[in-house]
């Protein structure tokens, strides 16, 4: 297949997903990430100074990717997120949103044979990411979706994990980037988080029944996405479910934006028909919210 | 320095098992011949009847035994031509199960990941019969194979138990009478296969207790599979489960757990996976002989089996008659030495 005939299959299927998240009532759609191979090679595939090994389990599920080798400084060798996102823009009126592996996770799930310490590592990938944001933001990106599970299991790095994160809000604007953990319990580093200089925090409330009591208690003025809808079991939440736990979570808070999705990504970990029905859930409990709030 | 010593090999000789030092085996799974891939299409399609479907499965499984008596395996598998995916065949096989949609594996490699809607009970043999045709073809001995209950539990969707600790006992319930039955038939050595056990490792402990219930008051020698996962995280506390042989994978990680092994010594027997499944080159004899020897460091051979890292299935016919061959071209130079 010649990569025209590729590109033009990649497109078609990008516009298929854009098309579906917008029937299922989003307000917010991304691409669908359907060119990624996998969260972690997708990106460093690009990049100097890595080599793509062999695969490994992705954090705790059935997923695999393939894990980089890193042999020398990290550099970008080509821009990948910029086209993306163009094209998923291109072919809706809703809002789109970025998505990249943040540069903590990228360095913990690769293989370090650079010679250089670990946090020399993190800091050459928040390089090159700092400069993929600065392109989407270039671009017209309103939300970059920053993703770091890996922090939850190590909260001991929190120090390099928010340096390097600093760096990419330096080059593309905080407000913009929305730092998202998944896979893990987020209670203990929550207030960390609000420190780091990003304008939006993306939470997964599927691995603690602790984070909204915290939330509730300690506030936030960051946007808040909340993935308060389990997007590795297929059993469906009862609407009342999801919005007692938002109720929770909001009662204090003075964030200026809140958004609701699935606690992950959903085109790995779930067939599709359940994934669009989890969506079709999220919005309906946005709907119900807004009938709540305005009739109070 | 091993507290594990002879003690297998003593289990493997009152068991009336005959294995040479360094045992060569498989992991599983081996790709189904073009025939059985056609004839499954058709199955699917409404063009092949059940019987006709089951008589080329036996088909390949006599021309999979032949094959690996050819090349000189000295523990056989039946190669699961049978099988579509390691934890499906079971739930399909079992009361409790519903089958959902594709779900994504890896690049566009994609499977039917099941849903337990109710409770979970064996209702009779699963994989004994094939046991027992694969065992009726040779003298070596096969191994009987079934998924954990851990894996079972991690790689399905939980829509009926409260938690993940009372799906996962529940299986392992179910799957310790799959795992009596194979015995009773005859299978001696039985390999459990946990790929899923290495990464919560907070879940350990759940995984032992679930291991016990599933081995419980069997004599057989039991060797566990794990793969693809962070053992820095489960090791050495996962030589708790009660099994005999652990079957790892080696190469695609690079022989990391060599390294592991060192700060703390593996105190049972270990199925060391000396060729990468993943990779459609077949590895030289050389580069084989110098991964067993990576193992020889760390282990004694009296307590070191060779095989390849996981299932074959996703390779070529070709490429998987290659590595194995080689395999066992290396391991007898390997034992030349070691005799010598």
């Amino acid at each position: 297949m010649s990569d025209e005939d590729f590109e033009r299959v990649q497109r078609a299927v990008v516009r298929e997903v854009v098309d579906e998240q917008s029937r299922a009532g989003l307000d917010v759609v991304t691409d669908g990430l359907i060119r990624w191979y996998d969260p972690v090679s997708h990106l460093a595939r690009a990049m100097e100074g890595c080599e793509i090994d062999g695969l490994l389990r992705f954090f705790d599920t059935n997923f695999y990717f393939r894990q980089p080798v890193v042999r020398g400084r990290v550099r970008r060798s080509r821009p990948v997120l910029r086209d993306e996102f163009a094209y998923a823009r291109s072919v809706t009126d809703r809002h789109v949103k970025a998505v990249m592996t943040g540069p903590y996770t990228l360095a913990k799930l690769s293989i370090n044979r650079s010679g250089a310490s670990f946090e020399e590592v993190v800091r050459w990938f928040a390089d090159v990411l700092a400069e993929e944001a600065e392109d989407l933001s270039r671009a017209g990106a309103e939300f970059i979706q920053v993703e770091e599970p890996a922090i939850v299991r190590n909260p001991s790095d929190f120090g390099i994990f928010s340096e390097a994160l600093e760096a990419i809000v330096k080059r593309a604007g905080g407000d913009r980037i929305v730092l998202t953990t998944y896979f893990g319990d987020a209670s203990p580093i929550y207030e960390s988080l609000l420190d780091v200089g990003v304008g939006g925090l993306g939470l997964d409330f599927t691995y603690s029944g602790r984070l909204p009591e915290l939330i509730a208690e300690l506030g936030c003025e960051k946007d808040l996405w909340l993935g308060v809808v389990d997007g590795r079991n297929t059993k469906m939440e009862r609407e009342e479910e999801v919005l007692a736990v938002m109720k929770k979570v909001l009662s204090k808070v003075s964030s200026r934006r809140v958004f609701i999705m699935p606690s992950c990504g959903l085109g790995e970990y779930l067939p599709r028909r359940v994934a669009f029905r989890k969506l079709v859930l999220v919005s309906r409990v946005v709907e119900r919210w807004k009938s709540e709030q305005g009739q109070a | 320095m091993w507290r594990g010593g002879r003690v297998s090999r003593d289990k493997l000789e009152r068991l009336g098992l005959k294995v040479p030092v360094l045992p060569t085996t498989a992991v599983g799974s081996y790709p189904k011949f073009p025939y059985l891939l056609e004839a499954r299409k058709k199955f699917l399609q409404g063009n092949l009847s059940r019987e006709e479907l089951l008589e080329l499965e036996r088909k390949a499984t006599r021309d999979w035994i032949e094959l690996q008596q050819e090349i000189g395996l000295d523990v056989l598998v039946d190669g699961e031509m049978y099988r579509g995916d390691m934890v499906t065949y079971f739930a399909e096989n079992m009361d409790g199960f519903a089958l959902s949609g594709l779900v994504r594996s890896y690049g566009n490699r994609y499977y039917r990941k099941p849903i337990i809607v109710g409770e979970v009970r064996w209702t009779g043999p699963i994989t004994v019969d094939w046991w027992k045709f694969a065992q009726g073809l040779t003298e070596k001995p096969v191994k009987g194979m079934v998924t954990g209950p851990y894996t079972m539990m991690d790689w399905s969707f939980n829509e009926y138990y409260p938690s993940r600790r009372d799906a996962c006992l529940a299986l392992a319930g179910a799957i310790h009478k799959e795992v009596a039955e194979l015995w009773r038939s005859g299978a001696k050595i039985i390999q459990i296969d946990e790929p899923a056990i290495s990464a919560r490792p907070e879940e350990l402990d759940l995984a032992i207790e679930a291991m016990k219930r599933v081995v419980e008051g069997i004599d057989a020698y039991f060797i566990v599979h794990i793969c693809y996962g962070a053992f820095e995280f489960i090791y050495p506390g996962m030589l708790e489960l009660p099994v005999d042989n652990f079957d790892l994978e080696m190469s695609n990680s690079s022989l990391d757990l060599v390294e592991l092994f060192r700060k703390h010594p593996f105190t049972k027997d270990i199925s060391f996976g000396v060729v990468d499944v993943h990779s459609h080159v077949v590895e030289e004899v050389g580069l084989i002989e110098e991964r067993i020897g990576k193992a020889l460091e760390v282990v004694r051979p009296e307590n070191l089996w060779i095989d390849p890292d996981c299932g074959l299935k996703t390779r070529s016919v070709q490429e998987t008659i290659g590595k194995l061959k080689n395999m066992v071209v290396a391991v007898r130079k390997v034992r030349e030495r070691l005799n010598g």
